[in-house]
């Protein structure tokens, strides 16, 4: 069996409206795949920057897969959140890319978006706090049912991945 | 060896914690220490005179260590292949305190350590790769030793010279009046062990501050890897990532 393994870190996020942000994350893969070691989910600190505009979270990420196919590659799917000075939580963005496929190490910008609602909400959501959010969390990775969806552009969130791949030549898979 | 191949990998960092941008403190020293899975091991075992900065504390400690003038004298003079035997008669830098410094005086105001870095982990499973973790503490404004900023980062795996930037980070305490009685006091947040930063289990709760980079550079040789079967991809010679310091954004 081939394997994979997915070292790096979830570095931060820029071009956010709020400044207190951490992120939810989670790796969602194909059938073929099994995870051998490592958490697949998790959420970073909660970081409000001093210099500059970036949260950073420095969040590590280390995943042993053993796959029998290459269908249902690696997905990692985001949730960033805003915390304010009370300690709620709303909803900054939904995001997701795939792991990189090739070896080696990879910088990726995971661009996010967020729902959007009517002219109502939206002033709430100013005002208020709030917002719509996803009832189900694999929209953001799978694209069934997009289409009803309208959303309005977030901000960046910033990743480094590494890639690790064994015994792929074997089975004459060139990455 | 055996004929069926390797079954351990090496892996060899040297380098430098090189300097560090803090814009708002000064007269700062750093701490690193290397953190890794079950399945590694660090190879050099530390001379216990050369390994701390501050000689004194490791003075005592540590596991007699060969020499190369023993060794010599056990095996005879005849050449002994490379490898992971030599590495064990090399003293080995993997944790070590820096000096204390203060920032220049001409417009860059750079916080520069310089201070090195020299390892070899072997292992079996590329799981829980290394990752180096540092903690950079200064003064206040009464003169207590405070933390300024925990990071670490993972060891790069493909061979050849890497720099990376590592954001630094606080905890923050989480209501007003904690903030000012730990100013006052001096006796700021901080986590009972550093390695802390170096997992993702456990830190939903914590609240942090960014304010400031340390600037590393690795040079990074592996042994074994491919024979193993493990593709670490295209060597990246020069390669520099990590965000910038000015801007925040990667490059």
């Amino acid at each position: 069996m081939a394997e994979v393994h997915v070292i790096g870190q979830i570095m931060g996020a820029t071009g956010f409206s709020e400044s207190s942000l951490f992120c939810k994350w989670g790796v969602h893969t194909g059938a073929a795949w099994k995870l051998l070691s490592g958490v697949r989910e998790g959420q970073t600190q909660v970081d409000t920057p001093q210099v500059g505009d970036m949260a950073y979270w420095s969040h590590p990420i280390d995943l042993h897969f053993a796959t029998k196919g290459l269908q249902g590659w690696p997905r990692l799917h985001l949730q960033v959140w805003s915390q304010d000075g009370f300690g709620r939580c709303q909803l900054a963005g939904y995001g997701f890319c795939h792991v990189p496929s090739s070896p080696g190490s990879h910088q990726l910008h995971c661009p996010t978006w967020r729902p959007l609602g009517p002219w109502r909400e939206q002033l709430a959501r100013a005002f208020v706090g709030g917002g719509p959010q996803l009832l189900h969390g694999d929209a953001v990775y799978s694209g069934a049912d997009r289409y009803r969806l309208r959303t309005v552009a977030s901000g960046l969130v910033h990743l480094e991945l590494g890639l690790l791949l064994r015994h792929f030549d074997r089975y004459g898979v060139q990455c | 060896m055996a004929a069926a191949g390797p079954s351990v990998f090496l892996l060899m960092v040297n380098g430098q914690v090189e300097s560090a941008q803090f814009p708002e403190y000064d007269d700062l020293y750093c701490k690193y220490c290397f953190v890794y899975g079950q399945d590694w091991a660090p190879t050099a075992l530390p001379l216990a005179s050369v390994s701390r900065a501050d000689g004194g504390a490791g003075a005592e400690e540590g596991p007699r260590t060969v020499t190369r003038t023993e060794e010599r004298r056990q095996h005879g003079d005849k050449a002994r292949p490379w490898g992971w035997r030599q590495a064990l008669a090399f003293p080995g830098l993997e944790e070590g305190i820096s000096q204390i410094t203060s920032k220049s005086q001409d417009v860059r105001r750079a916080l520069v350590w310089n201070f090195p870095i020299d390892v070899t982990f072997k292992s079996t499973n590329p799981y829980g790769w290394p990752q180096i973790v540092l903690s950079v503490y200064g003064p206040d404004v009464f003169g207590n030793d405070v933390v300024r900023g925990y990071g670490a980062v993972h060891v790069p795996f493909s061979p050849g010279r890497h720099k990376r930037t590592v954001p630094m980070f606080v905890p923050e305490s989480t209501s007003k009046l904690q903030k000012f009685t730990s100013w006052f006091m001096g006796r700021r947040p901080e986590y009972t062990d550093p390695k802390v930063v170096a997992q993702g289990e456990g830190r939903e709760v914590t609240r942090v501050r960014s304010q400031g980079f340390v600037t590393l550079l690795f040079n990074v040789v592996t042994k074994d890897m491919r024979k193993l079967g493990y593709d670490t991809g295209p060597p990246d010679t020069q390669g520099a990532s990590g965000p910038s310091p000015q801007q925040g954004l990667p490059p």
